[in-house]
C-alpha cells in the first residue's frame, strides 16, 4: 500500500469547480432564451385556452430583462384570429427581486399591439371546442331590443291566437253549476216527496176512522197524532235546512256569474295593452332605436372586463407571515412558508408599462401603472390612461380610469372616456321589416363614465349628435303612422342622448333620454291615440260577440239549477198543507205546538179530552 | 447492483484515508437528502472538489442517499415545518427571508429546511461511523475480500483499471 495523498485542499479541484460553474452559466446563457420562450407558449396556452406563440424570446442579465418578439395570442372563440397580437415587447426587471423569487418589471413597453389580427394557422388547441355560430346568435339575440307594433292590429286575428280570460271562467262556472245540478238531483231524492206526502195523508185518513173505535181507539189516535206531528216536524227541517244550503249556493253563483259579466272588459284591457301602440309605446321607441346600439357597446365592454378581472384577482401573494393549511404536499415538493417581508413587494409586479395599441382608426399611446393580481400588498391600485390625435374617424379620444383591487371583497373599477369628432357610418338602428332605420352618417362627441363595483354597474353616457342623417321607412310604405315617424325621424339632424346603466354585467337596464322621444310623440301621438281608440273599440265588439253564445248558455244553465229552489218551497208548501189539513179537521191540535202551524190558521175540531 | 458493490468494495480497498472516504459520504448525505438544484448544493460540490475527498464514494453515496430521500420525505417535510414555524426561530427566518441570497436558497421551504437540517445533525455523527467500520472493515475483513473470487474478477476489469488509473492521478482521493 502507497500512503495517502497528504494536505487537505486539492487545487485542481477549485479549477474544477470554476469550470463546472462557468460551462452550466454558459448552457444556461444558450438555452435560456429557448427555455423562456417554451414557458410562455406552455403556460400561456394554457391559461388562455388557446395557442399562444412566439417568435423569439431574448434574456440579457446586464441589465436584467427580457425582450418578446411577436407574441400571439390567439382568441378562445375564433381560433382563426388572434385575440391580440404585440409586435415587441421589452421589459427590464429587477435582478435582485428575482433572485427572490419575485418578477418585479420595472419598465415595460409594448410596441404594435393590435387586436383581432388574421392567423394563417389556426390557434385552436386539440381539445379545444370553439363556441357554434348559433350560440354567438344566441346571445345577440339575448341582447335584443324590438320596436313595438307600428299598424292597427286585427282583432279577430288577435282572437285566434289568445285565449280569453272570460271563456275559461265561463267555463268554470258551468262545470260548478253542471255538479251542483246533479249535487241536487241525488239531494231532491232523499228529501221527503210525493211519496212521503200520500203517505202522511192516508195516516190522517187512518187516524179519523180510529176516532170512532171508542176510548182504546181514541187514544191510540193521540198516539198517532204525536207520531205524525214528529215526522212532518221531521221533514218541514229538512227542507227548510235544504232549502237555505241551497240558496246560499244560488247566491254565490250569481256572484260570479256577475264576475264573469266584467270579465270580457278586463280581456279587452289586457290584448289593448299588449297589442296596440299606446302613447307610451311610442315614448320608448327613441329608447329601442338607440339602445340596441348602446348595449352592443355595453356587451363588448363586459366582454374585455371579463377578460382582465381574472388576472386582478389576488394571487397566493401575502404581505405578512403565513403558514399554508396544506399540510400533505406532493411528495419532494413542501411548502413555502411566508414570513413578514421588510418592503412587501407582489410575486409578479409591472411598475410601468408603455403600450402602443394599433387600431384600425390608427394609434393610441398610452401608459399603465402597477399591473399585479396582489394590489392589497403594493397598496395601490392599477391605472391606466391613453389617448390619440386625429385619427381615423375620430378627431381626439382619451381614455383613463383604475382598477382598484386593493380591498379583495370590495373592488372598483372605474373608465373615463372623452372622444370628440366621432365619425358615425351606416349604424342601422332598426333592422324591422316593416320600418327599417338606418343612420347614414354623423358625428359624435361622446363622454362615458363607467364605475364597476364588485358586479354592480354603472355608467353613464353622455352624447352630442350632429350632422346627422337618417334614412327610415320604406319607399313603398302605405303606413300613415310609420309614414309620419319616418319623416320625423328623417328631419333630426341634432340630438343630445343620455344613457343611464344600471345592474350587473351580465344583466343591466339602459335608460335613454334623448330629444327623438319628443321629436316622435309631436310627429305621431295624436295619429297613435285615434288608433288606439279604434282598436279598442275593434277589440271590444269582437270580444262581445265571441262571448255572447257562453254567456247565455250559462245563465240558461244558471236558471235550471233555480228550479231546484223551486221545488224545494213546493214540497215545503206541500208538507204544511198536509199539516194544515190534519188541523182544520180537529185532531192533535193540541199536541202540535203552534209554531210548526200555519199563520192565520182557524181552530179546528178539538180533540174529545 | 454488483456494479454497485464492486464499485464500493473498490473504494474501501484503495489506500485513500477513510476519513476522505467518510466525508464522501457525509457530502453526498447532505446533496443527496436535500434538493439538488438548492443553492447550498453549490457550495457542497465546492467542498467535494476542493477538499480532498473521495469523489467515488461521493458520487456512490449521492446514488444511494438520493434514494433514500424519497422514503424519507415525510419525515423531512415535518422537519422542516416545525423548524420554519418554531416563534424563537421567527425573527431569525424572517431575516433571511428579507435577504435575496436567504429566498435564492428556498430555506422556508419544509422539505429543503427539513432535509438540510437532518443531513446537517446526521453529518458528524455518519463522519465516526463511517470511519470506524471503513477501519473495521480495513483489519478484519479485507484480506478475505482480497482474496475472494469475486474480487479477482473485479480487479481484472476494465473499471478497475480504470479507477486505479484515476486514483493514482488522485482523483479518487
Amino acid at each position: 500500500m502507497t500512503q495517502p495523498k497528504s494536505g487537505v485542499i486539492r487545487w485542481w479541484g477549485l479549477g474544477v469547480f470554476v469550470f463546472l460553474v462557468a460551462t452550466m452559466a454558459l448552457v444556461w446563457v444558450f438555452v435560456v432564451d429557448g427555455v423562456v420562450k417554451s414557458l410562455i407558449e406552455d403556460e400561456g396556452t394554457k391559461a388562455v385556452g388557446a395557442k399562444v406563440e412566439l417568435e423569439a424570446a431574448d434574456v440579457t442579465l446586464f441589465p436584467m430583462g427580457l425582450t418578446l418578439t411577436r407574441l400571439q395570442v390567439t382568441h378562445p372563440k375564433e381560433p382563426m384570429s388572434n385575440a391580440v397580437e404585440i409586435e415587441q415587447l421589452t421589459m427590464t426587471m429587477d435582478g435582485l427581486e428575482l433572485l427572490g423569487r419575485k418578477v418585479i418589471i420595472e419598465e415595460m413597453a409594448l410596441k404594435g399591439v393590435q387586436f383581432g389580427t388574421v392567423r394563417s394557422t389556426s390557434g385552436a388547441i386539440d381539445d379545444q371546442s370553439t363556441d357554434s355560430p348559433v350560440s354567438q346568435a344566441g346571445e345577440e339575440d339575448g341582447m335584443a331590443f324590438t320596436l313595438p307594433p307600428l299598424e292597427v292590429p286585427n282583432a279577430k286575428q288577435i282572437l285566434e291566437q289568445e285565449d280569453l280570460e272570460t271563456l275559461k271562467l265561463i267555463e268554470t262556472i258551468q262545470m260548478d253549476i253542471q255538479r251542483e245540478q246533479e249535487v241536487w238531483k241525488a239531494r231532491l231524492a232523499n228529501l221527503p216527496g210525493k211519496e212521503e206526502f200520500e203517505k202522511y195523508q192516508d195516516r190522517v185518513k187512518g187516524l179519523k176512522n180510529s176516532t170512532k173505535g171508542g176510548i182504546k181507539g181514541i187514544l191510540g189516535g193521540v198516539e198517532e197524532v204525536q207520531a205524525i206531528q214528529q215526522d212532518i216536524e221531521q221533514d218541514l227541517a229538512d227542507l227548510k235546512s235544504a232549502r237555505k244550503e241551497f240558496e246560499e249556493k244560488l247566491a254565490l253563483l250569481k256572484t260570479r256569474l256577475a264576475q264573469v259579466k266584467a270579465a270580457p272588459q278586463r280581456d279587452v284591457q289586457r290584448l289593448k295593452e299588449k297589442y296596440s301602440l299606446s302613447p307610451q309605446g311610442l315614448a320608448n321607441l327613441g329608447q329601442t332605436l338607440l339602445g340596441k346600439q348602446i348595449g352592443a357597446q355595453l356587451k363588448e365592454f363586459a366582454h374585455w372586463y371579463a377578460m382582465i378581472e381574472p388576472y386582478l384577482a389576488p394571487g397566493d401573494g401575502q404581505a405578512g407571515r403565513s403558514i399554508p393549511k396544506e399540510m400533505r404536499p406532493a411528495r419532494g415538493e413542501g411548502v413555502d412558508i411566508r414570513f413578514t417581508a421588510t418592503h412587501p413587494l407582489p410575486d409578479f409586479l409591472v411598475r410601468l408599462a408603455d403600450v402602443s395599441l394599433l387600431l384600425n382608426m390608427g394609434v393610441l399611446k398610452g401608459t399603465i401603472h402597477n399591473v399585479t393580481p396582489d394590489q392589497h400588498i403594493l397598496g395601490t391600485p392599477l391605472t391606466y390612461s391613453f389617448s390619440g390625435e386625429q385619427l381615423k374617424d375620430l378627431t381626439s379620444v382619451r381614455i383613463r380610469g383604475d382598477l382598484d383591487h386593493r380591498q379583495v371583497d370590495q373592488p372598483k373599477d372605474t373608465l373615463a372616456l372623452e372622444a370628440s369628432g366621432y365619425r358615425l357610418q351606416v349604424i342601422p338602428l332598426s333592422t324591422q321589416p316593416d320600418w327599417p332605420v338606418t343612420l347614414r352618417e354623423g358625428l359624435a362627441n361622446v363622454n362615458v363614465d363607467a364605475m364597476v363595483t364588485g358586479q354592480t354597474l354603472s355608467a353613464r353616457i353622455t352624447s352630442q349628435l350632429s350632422g346627422l342623417h337618417i334614412q327610415a321607412g320604406n319607399a313603398d310604405d302605405s303606413n300613415p303612422l310609420t309614414n309620419a315617424l319616418s319623416q320625423a325621424v328623417s328631419d333630426i339632424s341634432t340630438l343630445s342622448v343620455q344613457a343611464d346603466v344600471t345592474g350587473t354585467l351580465d344583466q343591466y337596464d339602459i335608460k335613454i333620454q334623448s330629444e327623438l322621444d319628443r321629436v316622435l310623440q309631436e310627429a305621431a301621438g295624436k295619429m297613435v291615440q285615434n288608433l288606439a281608440a279604434s282598436f279598442s273599440k275593434d277589440l271590444q265588439a269582437t270580444i262581445s260577440a265571441k262571448v255572447a253564445e257562453p254567456m247565455k248558455a250559462l245563465t240558461g244553465s244558471l236558471g235550471g239549477l233555480q228550479g231546484v229552489g223551486g221545488e224545494l218551497t213546493s214540497r215545503l208548501t206541500k208538507e204544511k198543507d198536509i199539516l194544515k189539513n190534519l188541523l182544520d179537521q180537529g185532531i192533535g191540535k193540541k199536541a202540535i205546538p203552534e209554531k210548526i202551524l200555519p199563520k192565520g190558521l182557524p181552530g179546528g175540531l178539538k180533540l174529545p179530552f | 447492483m454488483l456494479r454497485l458493490i464492486a464499485k464500493l468494495l473498490a473504494v474501501l480497498n484503495s489506500e485513500t484515508h477513510p476519513g476522505q472516504i467518510s466525508l464522501g459520504f457525509c457530502f453526498a448525505m447532505i446533496a443527496g437528502f436535500t434538493p439538488l438544484l438548492s443553492l447550498h448544493n453549490l457550495l457542497v460540490l465546492l467542498l467535494v472538489l476542493v477538499l480532498r475527498v473521495n469523489l467515488a464514494a461521493f458520487l456512490l453515496g449521492l446514488g444511494v442517499f438520493s434514494g433514500m430521500a424519497y422514503l424519507l420525505d415525510p419525515i423531512f417535510h415535518w422537519n422542516g415545518f416545525q423548524m420554519l414555524t418554531m416563534p424563537s426561530l421567527e425573527g431569525v427566518w424572517t431575516s433571511m427571508y428579507n435577504c435575496p441570497i436567504g429566498r435564492l436558497s428556498r430555506f422556508n421551504n419544509t422539505i429543503v429546511m427539513g432535509s438540510l437540517v437532518f443531513s446537517l445533525a446526521l453529518f458528524v455523527p455518519l463522519y465516526i461511523l463511517s470511519n470506524i467500520l471503513i477501519a473495521r472493515y480495513r483489519a478484519h475483513v479485507l484480506a478475505w475480500i482480497e482474496k475472494s473470487r469475486l474480487m479477482q474478477v473485479f480487479k481484472a476489469s476494465k473499471l478497475y483499471q480504470a479507477y486505479q488509473s484515476f486514483s493514482n492521478f488522485g482523483g479518487a482521493s
